[in-house]
């Protein structure tokens, strides 16, 4: 395996779970966008997800902080920032041309706010992050490494759909990604998973009605799946 | 000269947005401290090259080769017998007066006695076409990068700029660069050392990381040990360094040998420099030889050392230090440009010019309390370049940095910065003065 610091690998994990949580935040949104045209108050449902007081007026305040605005921790634009302050310091192992997405998604986004009809301009951005992910493919050689940085992405996108309540089945398949990932992990690797938390992980995911009534414990398990403390400048 | 950029230029300037575009996406950025507030912003690009014609150029790499190797010479005399000061040709106060000479060096000689393996050196060229030494940069000199990703990005966005003029192609700099740190290489990896994603070249320090297939390090994750330096990885392992291409000042690279308070520096590192376990890049202690007051003896050195003419020339500089030229800076200071020894990046430049009669008189008093301080240079009517500003076409002052690069052999980049002022009454073009850039194109 190449060198790798213990920084960087940290670094890796929590771009993994920005960038994640950066895009699932987005079609989350668009899907609230969506459903608030006929009944502007449902984004309540959004924030209570999360466990956020709605402090907002209205529908269009609310999908204005959520999207744009960088001091709001569960925005799109916050996750994105986060994302690209991990990616910039990992240039030689990401790749220039990686770390090129993520600039364009931050131009997208910030067009985006500018435009009279949001949805329409943030649809690329899809088509970014797929590049981001694919050109991640393309550039870490390193099994290893890249193991890392999707590990840190599929933590992220099962802990916001089981916030999210996505149904069982969908949840189901990242909970098995997430697996598939962990298998991957060498074992002579001090990067290793928490064994407790995941068997915690494991039962709640084992039955839908499991999974329906015990939210709040498979949250808390997936937080203690690695102790990999996020790194800021 | 003007003429060659405007003939050149004219299919790139057509696509000025879509290489500014590129740019941003690559995230062309340069950081700049204003009132103690990082400020990460993207280091404006003019798509207008500047063009070296294939004479000119052959003449100014025969010049830098001359220059660089003089240098060399210098450092590893300096650091030993210091014959060129028992000659006569340098005083001795030049050499332990500077800020850049590091009594720790003494004795130390790297492999195959490199001192600086990347030399950045400033040149202006004037209105008469004659091509003046402005500085020379043996310490950390950076901003190779940015005229390479600006090649690469403006061939996609202006492929017929390139179908129509025969120009080197600059894209080998990663290339020369590894070549040059593998024979430095003391036996292990290659890494660069930054101080952080908060420095303002902290974007050449990862381009070039990525490019060379150098592994990009801070201080923390290096150590040394039984003389050797190692990177810690993530696993808890060690991987010995051989290379290590730092991108930090001297006076903060081990806190055991030079300033204790350093907080980015590597524990020990000199003694596994000095023992000829790891090899830096550039040699610690070099500040000696770009000093503004030595820069006014290269072409001494070039005689002393090469038994050689200079081939390039020095633009005329007056060291007060001496009697005579003591005399002809008071009775020029108005029409001088004035430089504090002690400081770089366009800062400690005072032009008599722009001084009121007050300030001018001040500024002899200290010129004269402190001569050792300062140099004088006749100001050089250097050639404007054409720039694009919103549309149109104006003219500007540059200056060309050239990268030269000591390996098995010296050699010059086929390239290299050209920096403009964007402000029509300057003639400082340092970036972190707000000035831009221009690719360098040398025709074939």
């Amino acid at each position: 395996m190449s060198t790798i610091s213990k920084e960087h690998s940290d670094r890796l994990y929590w771009l993994g779970r920005y960038t994640e949580r950066f895009f699932t935040t987005l079609k989350a949104l668009d899907k609230m966008f969506d459903r608030m045209l006929g009944q502007s108050h449902i984004y309540t449902e959004y924030l209570d997800h999360f466990g956020i007081v709605n402090t907002y007026s209205d529908s269009r305040e609310f999908i204005r902080s959520f999207l744009y605005d960088e001091f709001n921790p569960n925005s799109a634009a916050y996750c994105l920032e986060r994302a690209y302050d991990n990616g910039i310091v990992l240039r030689e192992e990401i790749s220039t041309s990686a770390l090129s997405f993520l600039q364009m998604a931050k131009d997208t986004l910030r067009r985006a706010e500018n435009s009279p009809n949001p949805r329409l301009s943030l649809l690329p951005l899809e088509d970014i992050v797929y590049g981001f992910w694919g050109s991640i493919n393309e550039h870490i050689y390193d099994d290893e490494i890249r193991n890392i940085i999707y590990i840190g992405k599929t933590i992220e996108r099962l802990d916001l759909y089981i916030r999210m309540r996505y149904p069982y089945e969908i949840s189901r398949k990242e909970y098995i990604r997430l697996l598939k990932n962990l298998r991957r992990v060498p074992k002579d690797t001090p990067y290793r998973y928490n064994t407790k938390a995941l068997s915690a992980i494991e039962e709640i995911m084992g039955s839908e009605e499991d999974y329906l009534s015990r939210t709040d414990d498979a949250v808390s398990s997936l937080g203690q799946l690695f102790e990999t403390s996020e790194v800021f400048v | 000269m003007k003429d060659l950029e405007q003939k050149h230029f004219t299919k790139a300037v057509g696509n000025a947005n879509e290489i500014n575009e590129l740019l941003r996406r690559f995230g062309v950025k340069f950081g700049i401290y204003k009132n103690g507030v990082f400020n990460e912003q993207f280091f404006p690009f003019d798509p207008i090259p500047r063009v070296i014609t294939a004479e000119d150029f052959a003449c100014i790499e025969k010049g830098l080769v001359q220059r660089v190797d003089a240098l060399n010479e210098f450092l590893f005399d300096i650091y030993h017998d210091k014959k060129i000061v028992r000659d006569g040709i340098i005083p001795e106060d030049f050499i332990y007066i500077s800020k850049g000479y590091l009594a720790e060096c003494e004795g130390i000689t790297p492999k195959n006695r490199i001192y600086s393996h990347i030399s950045g050196i400033d040149l202006v060229q004037g209105k008469d076409g004659v091509w003046y030494i402005l500085e020379d940069n043996l310490r950390i000199p950076s901003g190779a990068s940015y005229p390479l990703i600006a090649r690469e990005l403006t061939r996609i966005a202006a492929p017929q700029a390139f179908e129509e003029n025969e120009i080197v192609d600059n894209r080998g700099y990663a290339q020369l660069l590894k070549e040059t740190m593998e024979y430095a290489n003391c036996g292990g990896i290659r890494a660069i050392l930054t101080p952080g994603r908060y420095n303002a070249a902290y974007f050449e320090h990862s381009y070039l990381a990525e490019h060379t297939g150098s592994v990009l390090v801070q201080n923390d994750e290096l150590f040394v040990e039984d003389n050797m330096l190692y990177h810690r990885t993530y696993s808890g392992g060690k991987t010995r360094i051989g290379v290590l291409y730092r991108r930090i000042a001297d006076e903060y690279l081990d806190p055991l040998t030079f300033l204790p308070e350093s907080l980015i520096g590597i524990p020990n590192l000199m003694e596994a420099y000095r023992s000829g376990n790891v090899g830096i890049i550039n040699a610690p202690g070099n500040g000696v030889a770009d000093d503004k007051g030595i820069y006014y003896f290269v072409p001494k050195m070039i005689k002393y050392y090469l038994g050689e003419e200079p081939i390039l020339r020095n633009a005329p500089t007056y060291l007060p230090f001496y009697k005579e030229d003591m005399k002809y800076v008071m009775d020029n200071l108005e029409k001088l440009v004035i430089k504090d020894v002690a400081e770089a990046g366009g800062y400690g430049v005072v032009f008599g010019s722009d001084l009121t009669k007050e300030k001018l008189e001040e500024f002899r008093k200290t010129i004269i309390a402190e001569p050792r301080r300062f140099i004088a240079q006749e100001v050089i009517d250097f050639l404007d370049l054409p720039i694009l500003d919103n549309g149109e076409t104006v003219m500007r002052k540059a200056d060309l940095r050239a990268f030269v690069l000591s390996g098995e052999t010296t050699r010059v980049w086929a390239s290299g910065l050209t920096r403009f002022s964007r402000n029509p009454d300057s003639f400082v073009v340092n970036s972190s003065q707000g000035g831009g850039f221009k690719d360098t194109w040398v025709l074939k």
